[in-house]
């Protein structure tokens, strides 16, 4: 990319005031140049001048004598570099040509050349540079640049239509943000009648806590009634706040101060426009930080990855009171920063413009990882029933189970996939249809990570942890491959 | 307690249990029966396979989520392959299907909006152009999948800013469609005019595999550069038709036809044969994996190295989509689309209509050809990169590593993009573009060499 040399106008010339600086370099006060300075006022055409130091041969521009005479040497053409003469350091302002502008005037000249340039360009050039993300435009191209960095990584946008800059807040506060459409759809259970003086507290309360990182930081300069945080890492800043006027990050504090937060924020979502979030909140903290306010399963009407995940992870009919640890970052940051007082405002959308930095279970992705896994070392009716889809009468654990065990001896005869409950046909040969038909090959068994089902006893305990995990109340089947595993005991064979 | 969940039309259906499922049970399943079906479908047990189908039609759905959305593309795909081996009846139900042209460019048109990989892929190629370019005062673009003007938009707004001034550029767009190429035309000029810098666009109509070298009027001297975006790879089809002499001029080689096993067959037949045989005559062939010759990419790629481009840059899908074996064909194909309907699932809303017509119509439909088709009309045939650096080497052409200045750029557009899923990396002094983990389009940069 290069500037293009534009021409100017006026004329050239230097000016030279009487008395000669020190010779020691010493910097000025901005806006104050030195009085011993040597002032120079360039043209504009010098100004705008990029690359006036063409060589001859070639016609390559630099913008220096000294990058020009190098470059001289290539072409085996006589160069001279020409010393910095260190007798007379003189320092050196500039003035700006345009006489309309304030610095035109001696004594408010800039004391940097690369200074005075942008400058002149600034104000009184036109503008060249364009963003391509956006139409803003530029007469410097390092402000293009900078700019394109940020251009765009304002738009983290969230479900409910806010946007942000930084991406840690967007992260922050989508985790929140989901966790109270979640709860949107249950009942508005325990929310307090809203009154203005808690609303204006539930707002205060919401205050951006950035991540564990920078806990010590203000509030980020977001609109004052801004963010709801509240982390079981972070302490809650807000000195605004009654409740936690000192930032403790203790958990202990924070859970205890809550309650009333999630009130308050109850409350104040409540009072807002979208009041169905506002429960979801308190039901969300009540859930994460075990306080009194009723919990129960996230619900919510708008499957969204964040809330799969919930799901995923917790159990469906118990109150989660601790997340696996597992979750307990996403959990943290399920704390919303938020710039404006919309989040409790702002109607959920549907339009989901993120992607939350740990990849949420339910992507396809994850769960072709998660199958293929499963499917190292597994037996036929293991997965199957692992998969809720129990084959045997047996009883399983787990509530969920049972209703999937209805059907279950109907549904596997059902499928014909000869997934019979014998459990004697693998999950191997399922895949592979008769062996003989594949041969040796071991690549098509890599889907499912067959092909390492000879070390898949290697993988039990991790594997079965995960399936129970995964499956929260839906029984798993902990022996793959015959009771290898037994980490989840269901007494029946496999 | 369960929450209610979309799925699928199936009420009524006999898997009650079904619906109770929770999502992330839902996709295991989904895959579980996917690989199941298409197990059952390479091995001929179409009744099984018509069962898991019936299963898969309760979970799957176009407008659910990511997984329910790629079981329902990948099921519709094993539906079309099992339908061929009717082929009259296949006929006759496809009989009536219209393309509508506008449609199918306005989907590229979003995937180029909506995901960063066109525009990266723009920005890569066109900086190694660009550098490959410089000092050239006459410089001849040739693209050989012309229909997305934003790339030589970009390169004639970079070239005429060139410190040396601009050079005389010349663009030669291939396309099918010759409306597709007069837009371009118009479009190029006006901005050619707007800056300018002295241009020329000549179209040329013609489809990849048959195209005639000589009609790229490439003249002796001029500094030659090739692009080509996810078309390479239409050429590792057989060839349609011996009796016409392709422009390639490929050697005929003749490769033990056996009718039975369709899945080997290089030289092709009438297409009635490819599509009787698919189920049955499915054993995996006792070949290596690695790819027969295939008359139409050597040959092409001679007839490349025989105009001695200057650069030659490459983007290709980077997975290997063109197994003999259905079931490996599958495997890879789920992790990929996974990732590309992850992407869009980060991109766009699930009830968005774009998104919905990408996916039917671009990935569904490469999907399906991936999955259904054999032989000449299995077109998608993706390959890695690897692969395609040994082609190319041993077309002669040499490696031109892409600059950090790509990259850097490559690099700030999927910054753009706010999503922190994209990746790039770069191998063997080629970019590879990524979804988490997974490679999903490769970009290269070949030159021409002795």
């Amino acid at each position: 990319m290069n500037d293009s040399t534009v021409s100017g106008d006026s004329s050239s010339g230097n000016q030279t005031a009487p008395p000669k600086s020190t010779a020691k370099k010493k910097r000025n006060l901005p806006g104050m140049p030195d009085p011993d300075a040597e002032v120079i006022a360039l043209s504009p055409k010098t100004l705008l001048a990029t690359n006036r130091f063409v060589c001859e041969i070639c016609k390559k521009g630099f913008q220096r004598d000294q990058n020009l005479q190098l470059h001289r040497r290539g072409h085996n053409l006589p160069w001279k570099l020409r010393q910095r003469s260190s007798k007379d350091v003189k320092k050196r302002v500039y003035v700006c040509p345009e006489p309309s502008c304030v610095h035109h005037d001696p004594s408010r000249a800039l004391g940097d050349l690369t200074g005075i340039k942008k400058h002149f360009c600034r104000k009184h050039g036109e503008k060249k540079w364009k963003c391509d993300k956006c139409s803003k435009k530029y007469a410097v191209q390092s402000d293009c640049k900078a700019h394109s960095k940020i251009c765009g990584t304002r738009e983290y946008k969230c479900d409910c239509g806010t946007l942000f800059s930084r991406r840690d807040s967007f992260i922050t506060h989508r985790a929140f943000c989901d966790a109270l459409a979640e709860e949107s759809a249950k009942a508005q259970t325990a929310v307090a009648p809203p009154s203005p003086d808690e609303d204006k507290n539930g707002e205060a309360v919401a205050t951006a806590s950035s991540p564990p990182a920078a806990a010590a930081t203000p509030p980020p300069p977001l609109a004052p009634p801004s963010t709801a945080v509240v982390s079981s890492v972070l302490p809650v800043q807000n000195p605004e706040l009654p409740e936690s006027p000192n930032p403790n990050p203790t958990t202990k504090q924070n859970l205890s101060d809550i309650p009333s937060v999630t009130n308050l924020t109850a409350s104040c979502s409540s009072s807002c426009s979208s009041s169905s979030k506002g429960s979801s909140s308190s039901n969300v903290f009540a859930s994460l930080f075990a306080s009194s306010t009723s919990s129960g399963s996230f619900h919510s009407p708008t499957t969204t990855g964040f809330a799969d995940l919930f799901r995923a992870i917790s159990r469906p009919d118990c109150t989660p009171d601790v997340l696996p640890s597992s979750s307990s970052e996403p959990v943290s940051l399920c704390l919303a920063t938020n710039q404006g007082s919309s989040i409790f405002g702002t109607a959920g959308q549907e339009r989901r413009q993120y992607a939350p930095a740990p990849q949420p279970a339910l992507s396809a992705t994850a769960l072709l990882q998660k199958a293929a896994q499963m499917g190292s070392a597994a037996s036929n009716a293991s997965l199957l029933r692992g998969l809720g889809i129990v084959s045997t009468s047996s009883a399983p654990n787990g509530p969920s189970g049972q209703q999937l065990e209805t059907d279950g001896v109907s549904l596997a005869a059902g499928l014909g996939l000869g997934l019979a409950c014998d459990g004697g046909s693998g999950l191997k040969e399922l895949m592979l249809g008769t062996p003989s038909l594949f041969g040796p090959k071991h690549t098509t068994l890599d889907l499912l990570g067959l092909g390492m089902a000879a070390s898949g006893g290697s993988t039990g305990v991790g594997l079965s942890a995960l399936m129970t995990s995964v499956n929260g109340g839906i029984d798993v089947a902990p022996p793959f491959g015959g009771g290898e595993y037994g980490s989840k005991d269901m007494g029946r064979d496999s | 307690m369960f929450p209610t969940m979309s799925l699928s039309p199936g009420l009524m259906s006999p898997y009650p249990w079904l619906k109770d499922l929770k999502p992330e049970e839902r996709g295991l399943y989904l895959i579980h029966l996917l690989v199941t079906c298409a197990n059952h479908v390479a091995s001929g047990s179409l009744e099984n396979a018509n069962i898991a189908l019936d299963q898969m039609s309760h979970l799957a759905s176009p407008d659910g989520d990511t997984m329910q959305r790629i079981a329902s593309y990948f099921s519709e795909a094993l539906a079309d392959r099992i339908l061929r081996t009717w082929p009259g009846v296949y006929k006759a139900f496809r009989s009536t299907r219209i393309s509508v042209v506008s449609e199918e460019t306005l989907v590229r048109k979003m995937f180029f909006e909506f995901l960063p990989f066109m525009k990266v892929a723009f920005i890569i190629s066109n900086q190694a152009i660009i550098e490959a370019m410089e000092g050239e005062k006459m410089v001849h673009v040739i693209d050989l999948n012309a229909s997305e003007p934003a790339q030589w938009c970009a390169l004639i707004r970079d070239l005429s800013a060139r410190p040396e001034g601009p050079p005389y550029l010349r663009i030669t767009g291939v396309h099918q469609q010759k409306e597709v190429l007069e837009k371009m035309a118009q479009i190029l000029t006006q901005e050619a005019e707007k800056l300018d810098l002295p241009f020329q666009f000549n179209p040329v109509v013609s489809k990849l595999e048959n195209l005639d070298i000589e009609k790229l009027r490439v003249k002796t001297g001029e500094a030659l550069a090739v692009s080509s975006i996810m078309q390479l790879h239409t050429l590792l089809a057989p060839n349609n038709d011996f009796s016409k002499r392709s422009p390639f001029a490929p050697p005929m080689k003749s490769i033990g036809v056996n009718l039975q096993r369709i899945a080997q067959m290089n030289q092709n037949t009438l297409g009635e044969l490819f599509e009787k045989d698919i189920v049955n005559g499915y054993s995996p062939s006792n070949d290596s994996t690695s790819s027969m010759p295939s008359p139409s990419i050597d040959s092409f790629l001679s007839a490349l190295w025989g105009l001695s481009p200057k650069v030659m840059v490459v983007t290709e899908q980077d997975s290997d989509h063109n197994g003999k074996n259905l079931m490996e064909r599958l495997s890879e194909a789920l992790y990929f689309y996974a990732a590309l309907f992850d992407c869009l699932e980060s991109a766009l809303p699930r009830g968005s209509l774009e998104r919905l017509k990408m996916e039917k119509m671009m990935l569904g439909e490469e999907i399906k050809n991936i999955i259904a088709c054999e032989g000449v009309e299995r077109k998608e045939r993706h390959e890695k990169l690897e692969k395609w650096s040994q082609r190319f080497e041993l077309a002669g052409f040499g490696n031109v590593p892409l600059s950090y200045y790509a990259m850097l750029q490559a690099k700030r557009l999927l910054q753009s993009f706010n999503c922190d899923g994209y990746r790039i990396k770069e191998e063997n002094g080629c970019v590879v573009i990524c979804w988490q983990d997974r490679p999903l389009f490769s970009v290269s940069a070949w030159r021409y060499r002795r």
